[in-house]
């Protein structure tokens, strides 16, 4: 069993990833138990419709998170984003503009908390503790209570409308592009090397001349970027723009970066299992919908899942602490040094050969 | 040659930044009510200071708990939702049986809330999934139970006892009931944190865990307790929101855990942990209550109320972090000194 591709087959067996694909695959399998249109194959690119503004804001956070750093801000940063694009929009401004500029807000925001984090060293917990409401405030007094419709159907085409004449939904299929450019810059470019190597250890990043500040910065400028563009994606689906928007995907979100398997405490993770663990949500909450089970509700699963990902998380890593002990052990006994375990197992002949060795 | 001790000296600067940070907020607080009284006709009178009593009294309570929790180096975040759910099991409960006492509906969101808080604590220290992950969870798990719970009714006033609707209608020596009761856990609070050991070691737990561990303090079990006793103070405040609102709902408390984490953080207590006083987080939620009566006094939009309350917790947590990092540089400068005078010492000697 030690040919090339039996290796290649039990890595990947190994992998977090992989538990995540056999999670999809149960998750799906109870939906089709609740309703036998599931496994359409329309429905199964329709399912990730709502949940594509979720998965831009978690590739964001992703990156935030592998860097040792938190931002919970994100779903306050979509709802000021998405108000200041609709409100100068319904001023007169031209749709794509009016985006551009949605985005730029979205920006301007994760660089206001990258700076208080990055440049005045804040603890970024609580920086984005603030922002959360500080911005949500913003959000209400920019729009009040009210909301905003009746966009062109050329930009909710984003958000309900699909590629070409395919089944493929245009939301989709930008989501996967999004993905791949931040698989691409996390995995293979000297930035995505930094954002591990600070999450890993900060100092010691500082003091090999990575431009830590810079970096820290920038990242919550992109969580930023990617809370303005999930909230485009958010007003064209829902075909409305609410400074109330996006109130409970904050669980959604974080739930995705650390079931993807990220590092909570920073230094690991990928863009594949982020992908996969924003697929997972979207199964799930699709199937609680069909089997009539509230949104609510559905949290509460969403909320276990997320816990119980960590806490499964940490029993790994501790399994494999242990592991690590082991072999160093057992290289200590194969060098003949005295260990407190081979003195108790004198009587044992394996270790009484091994003693005999040493003395001759 | 006079060598000062540098543990007296950090004990010294410490001290006097904490006061620079109580007085900063009853400055604030002062200057507040300065300029709503100015302003608004209605804001000094003996109804409107009951009105922000009630209101305060609520805050204050669940953030003598958040207080501990947060000297320990902790966060919980769920506190908001353990008010929503010990409020709507004991308002149900009395609803059903309205011949109950006041104090057993208390117990029952007491309880309710202890059993919310233990859940946090476990996994937080057995389980150890960092406290603002954990809790961020259980915020929207317990949010999730009150609907669950609720299967989306309400409690409504007239399904309660009158005995219960002028409970916090009552007052002692003109003091809202609901005050009084905020007033005891706050001062219960202080003295637990000022002259019990555990309290005390809340603050070694916070200022160095592991220092803290080394020196014999069961860490775990501390932090155990501290979100213990948050989730049975959330509880209390759960009765005492339906106590005062007389009606309950699946959403209420919905967004609570701000105005609580706003009271502790301007008031002074450390995000860091290890700093912090009740009497600091009671006026941290006495500026919260004072503003945003003020604001309503004067008409201005209730939204400004959540955005004023994110910029303050920006700018405490801002403050709080300049004046750590003026306190350690003053200290390694004195250090670097005293250090010096010591190496001239021996090579004069």
């Amino acid at each position: 069993m030690n040919t090339p591709a039996a290796v290649v087959a039990r890595r990947a067996v190994a992998r977090w990833e992989f538990v995540l694909v056999l999670l999809i695959l149960a998750a799906g399998a109870w939906s089709t138990t609740q309703s036998p249109f599931f496994l359409d194959a329309d429905n199964l690119l329709d399912l990730m419709k709502p949940y594509i503004f979720i998965g831009l804001m978690a590739l964001g956070l992703t990156l935030v998170v592998i860097a040792g750093d938190i931002d919970i801000s994100v779903a306050s940063t979509l709802a000021v984003s998405v108000v200041v694009f609709a409100d100068v929009w319904d001023h007169g401004l031209n749709i794509w503009l009016a985006c551009i500029v949605g985005l730029l807000v979205g920006t301007g925001l994760g660089i206001v908390n990258g700076v208080l984090v990055g440049l005045l060293n804040l603890p970024s917990l609580a920086v984005t503790l603030g922002t959360l409401a500080a911005y949500r405030g913003v959000a209400f007094v920019i729009l009040g209570g009210g909301g905003i419709t009746g966009f062109p159907s050329d930009y909710t085409r984003l958000g309900i409308g699909y590629l070409g004449s395919s089944i493929v939904p245009l939301g989709l299929a930008f989501f996967v592009a999004v993905a791949a450019a931040f698989a691409v810059l996390l995995h293979a470019t000297r930035f995505g090397r930094y954002v591990y190597a600070i999450g890993s250890n900060r100092e010691a990043a500082r003091f090999s001349g990575i431009p830590v500040d810079r970096v820290r910065v920038t990242l919550f400028a992109i969580s930023g970027l990617m809370a303005a563009a999930g909230g485009l994606v958010y007003a064209s689906y829902f075909a409305t723009a609410r400074a109330d928007a996006a109130t409970v995907a904050l669980l959604d979100v974080v739930a995705a970066v650390v079931l993807g398997g990220v590092n909570i405490f920073g230094g690991s993770g990928t863009i594949l299992g982020v992908f996969l663990a924003v697929v997972l949500i979207a199964v799930l909450r699709n199937g609680m919908g069909l089997a009539n089970i509230g949104g609510e509700t559905q949290s509460i699963a969403i909320g276990a899942l997320l816990l119980g990902a960590i806490l499964v998380g940490n029993v790994m890593r501790a399994g494999r602490e242990q592991d690590i002990g082991r072999r160093i052990l057992d290289r200590l006994q194969r060098k003949g040094v005295p260990t407190r375990e081979a003195q108790a197992t004198a009587g044992n002949p394996a270790t009484q050969q091994h003693r005999n060795h040493e003395r001759s | 040659m006079r060598l000062a001790s540098p543990h007296v000296s950090l004990h010294t600067l410490a001290v006097a930044a904490f006061r620079l940070r109580e007085l900063g907020i009853a400055v604030a607080l002062i200057v507040a009510v300065a300029v709503f009284a100015t302003r608004a006709d209605a804001f000094l009178t003996t109804g409107n200071w009951r009105n922000i009593s009630v209101s305060v009294a609520v805050v204050v309570a669940v953030a003598v708990g958040q207080t501990m929790v947060v000297l320990t180096r902790n966060i919980d975040l769920s506190v908001g939702s353990v008010v929503g759910l010990s409020a709507f099991i004991s308002a149900d409960t009395l609803s059903a049986h309205n011949g109950l006492p006041i104090a057993v509906v208390a117990g029952i969101a007491i309880a309710v809330g202890l059993g919310c808080g233990l859940v946090n604590g476990l996994l937080v220290t057995v389980g150890r999934v960092p406290a603002i992950i954990a809790t961020l969870g259980t915020l929207y798990v317990f949010r999730g139970l009150v609907h669950q719970v609720s299967g989306g009714s309400q409690v409504l006033a007239f399904e309660l006892p009158s005995s219960f609707k002028t409970f916090a209608l009552r007052e002692v020596l003109g003091v809202p009931a609901l005050a009084v009761i905020a007033i005891v856990v706050a001062l219960l609070g202080a003295a637990t944190l000022r002259w019990t050991h555990w309290g005390r070691d809340f603050y070694a737990i916070g200022s160095n865990p592991d220092a803290a561990r080394l020196s014999g303090i069961p860490v775990a079990r501390r932090v155990l307790l501290a979100f213990a006793i948050c989730g049975a103070l959330a509880g209390l405040g759960g009765f005492m929101f339906a106590a005062r609102f007389a009606n309950v709902s699946a959403a209420s408390g919905s967004g609570f855990e701000f105005d609580v984490i706003s009271a502790v953080v301007i008031g002074g207590v450390n995000v860091f942990g290890g700093v912090g006083t009740v009497l600091g987080a009671v006026l941290g939620g006495l500026f919260i209550g004072v503003i945003e009566n003020g604001f309503t006094l004067l008409k201005i939009n209730e939204f400004w109320k959540t955005a004023f309350q994110g910029f303050a917790i920006v700018a405490a947590v801002t403050v709080d972090a300049l004046v750590t990092q003026r306190l350690q540089e003053a200290l390694r400068r004195r250090r670097r000194r005293e250090a010096r005078a010591a190496a001239h010492a021996e090579a004069a000697g």
